[in-house]
């Protein structure tokens, strides 16, 4: 059977993985740092193992007593031996347990704090264009997947390698003889072994993958119903989920069939094990090799092996799949950190591109030669059609990225060589991405100013025209607002944004489009309240609303990575071009285009569908209220 | 024995009546399934709990220096090894699939549920709860139902091996009877406590997960204006709850593994002891007493069957639950497909029909005439909303919520038509419509009339960015817009190109009848008055309606509409209502000073949900 041809497609991965080298290491730390627990582990796990082995010896030592006409006593003694070792079996099954607990929740908390540690301190250059899929699948996904490798995988492996071990040197012990033929049938289970694995992981995984892709379109479904109704898309739903439902079925299947050829080989080496020593040792028997004792004891040892083995076999995967986990969060380590100069400071707050150009991939320049010299304390409106590069330009104006060619400089100083802690003092950059932290309103307004009190809070609220909302919410600032708490709007996070860039109050502000998710008007009547708060602040505003660009002490026009046109408002609608033009459609300051008047006041109004008539109304009725 | 093939191509009508009813019609569903994987289990502990017997043979054999006596056992137990492997890989086999066919027939129950109630279900249940039933539920559910033939097994091989013993030693016959459901008994008392810690921990590491989560996607957020400390701290306190929540469940579990182990030993070296001294006084050979000790061993493994099915099915009662909670929810809280007044409303009339009537809604007033652009300019963008959804029918009211009267197309009312009918009438393109993912060429495959093509559609809603952005960031494409992939919810794009996207779709499908409720709002203005243009060419001579306060597309409209306090009160061309209605003008242009002259405040953006 092949396995199936259908891949699921994974979250893209743009952060590097850490390679096996980088993961061995890692493991090798981190069984240092824990190496008195995890020799603890294994010293108490030991000893729950050899009292194990005292009961199939005690049963030996009976049949060899009975078979050779003992008496009552020798059973008494036997069985209180087997009570004994069964006691301490018991308990130290139970501590070494515990302990191993212990030891892999320590190692599980260190390794996903630290994962953060480092996901915090990553550059927002490499933030913005990886974006934060991938992060976010390795904090969550891999760290589960971690957690049943360290807290199942890692322990169970841990014991049964201990129990194999022991019980073939209990069995060495008993007869060397039955030893040999115990391991009978080690060449075949490696064989097939080394087949299985081979295929297995990577299977499950697509097979996990495959469940998840299901998931996945029935979310959608659901997510989007009333697109799915509006567009009548249901039946395709339908037929998507089923397909889903198939291919991750082949992958079951394909797994199914590993399984039912490795299966019956790992079982009949153990088989081989129990009919050698019974067998063979029965002949070692019958010539007096060995007693028939010493014969009972080795076919209960082989069988004892069974179970060791089989949760070796059981969990080897999962421990690869935790290798892959830990190799994609230590991967996270390796992102270079730019370099950068902490001694560089800026002189002054003057932000100038010289001659920049800049591209996301190799030979495509997004920005093309851009000169721009923002004015301390001005208004800087950036406006053109989509994908012109306003955005980019934006943010090597705050310093995330680097630009490839040119210079970009805060105060005489060159923003990509700035620490990013000292860069975010100076500016500040606010986009459409409106992220609301799970925790109280509180949280996620301090985290701008950690030391703002309740007033300051109020008043940034107040500045964004939030102070209402923010009064009207059940516990005020207390309340618990993100994913799980109470759900803010879009319009709502924008703002929530915006108050935190009040809050952090650098001296020059990059807004990307920082008000598009707002009602056009509140929009306006925020920006206007905005820029009271930010008075004699830099604002560069990138903006699709061409009020905000009439707002501005001067608008650049981007077009295809230049700057077209470059001005005041007046100057720029005196001059004629097409920023004039936008502006004067926007406005309808422009002569009648539509020579035939489609659609006058009274054709549509009161002309009534075939529903029924509409009362005639007139403008005086809109003016009446208010 | 060759297995059912999965999917099904129809997963049946469940029985709803309630959770222990919906489980039942599961199996009932997977009879066949469930009768073989009883049998195999059946015979695979059959084998296992005769092996003990041919290893005794063997020993009494030595014991008795009987060469050919090792021989016949030797011989027994490789049959009862051979027959032990076929049916353990028989029984797993069977399991699993009975497990895939419980897990997917649910999830295609699911999935033409989610279909059926389209806008009405995430009124009803919130997205990540249906996914926690078709993951999580859905995993313990066929748990269980993987179990049920296994269960059967383990009971009918316990039975077996105990009156087997019973028939040959009563005195063992009647421990082995009765001890296993003695042991089975001894995990409860622990079982409950377990549960409890182990949820404790399960939701606190799903709450710091959730928490890394969130602090990584708002790491930009964070990066960009500092804070990364306050949520390291906060981080760092829920990890350490975690493990010390962990620490307690194994504290638990520790014990129940060492009472796992003490349990069922006790038992053992009871009936090792007792079995020793009937062979001291003869009444049994050395070789049963192996036989006696092994079988008692035995019994450990049907044991944790019981347990683990009782587990099992006490947690799948639960998740069947909610799965019926979700299968029994209806669209309108009433019969699957509303009213039947019109019922016989046969949708390609209804679609002809449309192409040549006016829409009219008598709640608002508004009426949009047959083949003309009619533009309607609300103030409140909530109502906007609300009257986009009643222009096409059949809204996903909340509940308890009272409609209001039915739009009319042409004589038809549309709430009294099939939903279908309706929908494939009226075209309403909401204010954030989905972005379903798959190829660019998958979006676009909607079902549409066939008269505007892709490309056409794409051009006119001036996509050309967005396509650009979906090549680079789908390298897989080959350069054609066509073959890259849309990502969830379409997150790789902007904003404004996601609605360009949107429009795009909703212009291919080219309905009769198209609502668009501010199809252009995330768009800068220079593309936007492209758009607006674009629009108006394609859908020259059918019936459109844009909701929309931007005067770049209120330009091209035939006729302007305003609407104010849910009434129409004005209308005409753009100019018109720019020239003399001062309200139209503060609306439209946002000018303060004219909203100021208009007497009305600036309301606030949206109250919290």
């Amino acid at each position: 059977m092949k396995p199936p041809r259908i891949k699921e497609q994974g979250p893209a991965t743009t952060l590097p993985v850490g390679s096996a080298a980088a993961v061995r290491a890692y493991g090798r730390m981190l069984a240092r740092r824990h190496r008195r627990g995890l020799a603890g582990v294994v010293a108490l796990h030991g000893t729950a193992t050899v009292a194990g082995l005292v009961g199939p010896a005690v049963l030996g030592s009976l049949v060899q007593t009975l078979s050779t006409g003992g008496g009552a006593d020798g059973i008494t003694a036997a069985v209180g031996w087997y009570l004994a070792a069964l006691v301490v079996q018991s308990a130290f099954t139970g501590l070494s347990l515990l302990r191993g607990s212990v030891l892999g929740e320590q190692v599980l908390a260190d390794l996903r704090e630290d994962f953060l540690v480092r996901s915090v301190a990553l550059p927002l250059g490499v933030l913005e264009r990886a974006g934060t899929g991938d992060l976010v699948s390795r904090g969550t996904t891999d760290i589960d997947r971690l957690a049943r490798s360290i807290r199942d995988a890692v322990p169970e492996l841990v014991v049964a390698v201990v129990s194999v071990l022991l019980v073939l040197g209990a069995l060495l012990v008993t007869s060397p003889l039955l030893a040999a033929t115990a391991v009978l049938g080690l060449p075949l289970l490696v064989l097939t072994s080394r087949w299985y694995f081979r295929r297995a992981p990577q299977s499950y995984r697509n097979e996990s993958a495959g469940y998840a892709a299901v998931n996945t379109a029935l979310a959608e479904t659901v997510d989007a119903g009333r697109t799915v109704e509006a567009l009548r898309l249901g039946a395709r739903r339908v037929e998507l989920t089923d397909r889903k439902i198939h291919e991750w079925i082949s992958w079951e299947r394909y797994t199914l069939w590993l399984r039912t050829v490795w299966f019956p080989t790992v079982d009949a080496t153990y088989a081989l094990a129990v009919l050698g020593t019974l067998v063979l040792g029965g002949l070692f028997a019958l010539h007096g090799w060995i007693g028939p004792g010493r014969l009972t004891t080795g076919v209960l040892y082989a069988q004892a092996l069974v179970h060791p083995v089989s949760r070796i076999l059981r969990w080897y995967d999962e421990l690869q799949i935790g290798q892959t986990s830990l190799a994609r969060l230590v991967g996270v380590h390796e992102v270079a950190e730019p370099e950068t100069d902490a001694e560089l400071r800026p002189d002054g707050r003057r932000v100038e591109a010289h001659r920049v150009s800049f591209g996301y991939r190799e030979g495509a320049d997004v920005l093309r030669e851009i000169t721009l010299d923002v004015e301390p304390g001005s208004r800087v409106a950036l406006v053109g059609p989509s994908g012109a590069g306003k955005s980019t330009l934006g943010r090597l104006l705050a310093g995330i990225y680097a630009p490839g060619r040119g210079r970009v400089t805060l105060g005489g100083a060159q923003l990509s060589r700035m620490p990013a802690e000292r860069v975010r003092t100076e500016v500040a950059l606010v986009n459409q991405e409106h992220h609301v932290f799970v925790g109280t309103l509180r949280d996620n307004l301090r985290l701008a100013r950690a030391e703002a009190d309740d007033t300051e809070l109020r008043a940034a609220l107040a500045a964004v025209d939030a102070a209402d909302w923010a009064d009207a919410l059940p516990d005020g600032l207390d309340t618990e607002v993100g994913s799980g708490g109470t759900v803010l709007t879009p319009a709502q996070a924008q703002q929530l944004a915006l108050a935190r860039l009040v809050l952090a109050d650098p001296h020059t502000l990059v807004l990307d489009e920082a008000t598009s998710l707002l009602d056009p008007r509140a929009a306006r009547h925020l920006e206007r309240s905005l820029s009271r708060v930010l008075a004699g602040r830099t604002v560069v505003a990138i903006a699709h609303r061409l009020h905000t660009a009439h707002d501005a002490d001067v608008i650049a026009v981007v077009e295809q990575g230049r700057i077209t046109e470059y001005g005041p408002h007046p100057e720029l609608v005196a001059s004629g071009g097409p920023y004039a033009a936008l502006w004067r459609s926007w406005r309808d300051e422009r002569p009648a285009r539509r020579p035939d008047g489609t659609g006058g006041a009274g054709t549509a109004v009161g002309a009534g569908g075939a529903g029924g008539a509409v009362a005639p109304v007139g403008p005086g009725e809109c003016g009446a209220d208010g | 024995m060759p297995l059912v093939p999965l999917p099904l191509p129809d997963p049946g009508s469940p029985d709803l009546g309630s959770p222990l009813g919906f489980l039942r019609w599961l199996q009932r569903s997977q009879r066949r399934g469930q009768l073989l994987a009883t049998l195999w289990s059946v015979l695979e502990l059959g084998c296992t709990a005769a092996l003990p017997v041919a290893v005794g043979r063997g020993v009494q054999a030595v014991v008795d220096g009987d060469g050919s006596g090792l021989l016949t056992a030797g011989l027994l137990a490789l049959l009862l090894s051979a027959g032990q492997t076929a049916t353990t890989v028989l029984v797993h086999r069977q399991v699993v699939w009975n497990w895939i066919h419980a897990a997917s027939q649910v999830r295609q129950l699911l999935s033409r549920q989610a279909s059926t109630l389209g806008a009405a279900l995430s009124r009803r249940i919130a997205t990540g709860e249906i996914v926690a039933v078709s993951s999580g539920d859905v995993e313990k559910i066929g748990w269980y139902v993987e179990l049920a033939a296994r269960l059967y097994g383990a009971v009918l091989a316990w039975l077996g091996v105990s009156i087997a013993v019973l028939c040959w030693q009563p005195g063992l016959g009647l421990a082995v009877l009765l001890g296993v459901p003695v042991l089975a008994a001894a995990v409860w008392p622990l079982l409950g406590p377990f549960e409890r810690r182990y949820t404790e921990q399960r939701a606190l590491g799903g709450k710091a997960s959730e928490l890394a989560a969130d602090t990584v996607a708002g790491l930009r957020v964070l990066r960009g204006i500092g804070g990364e400390e306050l949520f390291l701290r906060r981080y760092r306190a829920a990890s350490q709850r975690v493990r010390a929540a962990a620490v307690r469940t194994a504290r638990t579990w520790s014990v129940m593994q060492a009472q796992e182990v003490l349990l069922p030993g006790l038992f053992v070296i009871g009936v090792t002891w007792y079995g020793a001294h009937l062979a001291l006084n003869g009444s049994i050979g050395v070789g049963e007493l192996i036989s006696v000790y092994g079988a008692t061993a035995f019994l450990a493994a049907p044991l944790r069957v019981i347990g683990e099915a009782a587990h099992a099915w006490s947690v799948a009662r639960v998740s069947a639950g909610r799965v019926v909670s979700v299968l029994a929810l209806t669209r309108d809280g009433a019969a699957a497909d509303g009213p039947t007044a019109a019922a016989d409303t046969d949708p390609a009339e209804l679609v002809r029909r449309a192409e040549r009537s006016d829409l009219h809604d008598p709640a608002s007033g508004v009426t949009a005439r047959a083949g003309r652009l009619t533009a309607v300019v609300c103030g409140d963008p909530d109502a906007a909303g609300e009257l986009a959804a009643r222009l096409g029918g059949r809204p996903a009211l909340a509940d308890g919520e009272t409609p209001l009267p039915s739009a009319r197309l042409g004589g038809a009312e549309l709430d009294a038509v099939p939903l279908a009918a309706a929908r494939a009438a009226v075209l309403v393109h909401d204010k954030e419509p989905m972005l379903l993912s798959g190829t660019l060429a998958e979006l676009l495959d909607v079902p549409r009339s066939g008269r505007v093509e892709p490309a056409a559609a794409l051009a006119a809603a001036h996509a050309g960015d967005a396509l650009e952005a979906l090549v680079d960031g789908s390298p897989e494409c080959g350069g054609d817009p066509m073959a890259a992939r849309i990502t969830e919810r379409g997150r790789s794009l902007s904003g404004g190109q996601r609605q360009r996207l949107a429009l795009a779709r909703s212009l291919v499908a080219d309905p009769p009848v198209l609502v668009l409720d501010e199809p252009t709002s995330a768009v800068d203005a220079h593309t936007e008055s492209r758009i607006a243009a674009g629009l108006r060419a394609l859908r020259e001579g059918r019936t459109t309606v844009v909701l929309a306060t931007s005067p770049l597309l209120l330009d091209q409209a035939d006729t302007v509409l305003l609407v104010h306090h849910g009434r129409v009160c004005a209308g005409g061309t753009h100019r018109e209502l720019m020239a003399t209605e001062p309200r139209y003008r503060a609306v439209v242009t946002r000018d303060e000073t004219d909203l100021a002259a208009a007497g009305a405040g600036v309301p606030a953006p949206g109250g919290a949900q």
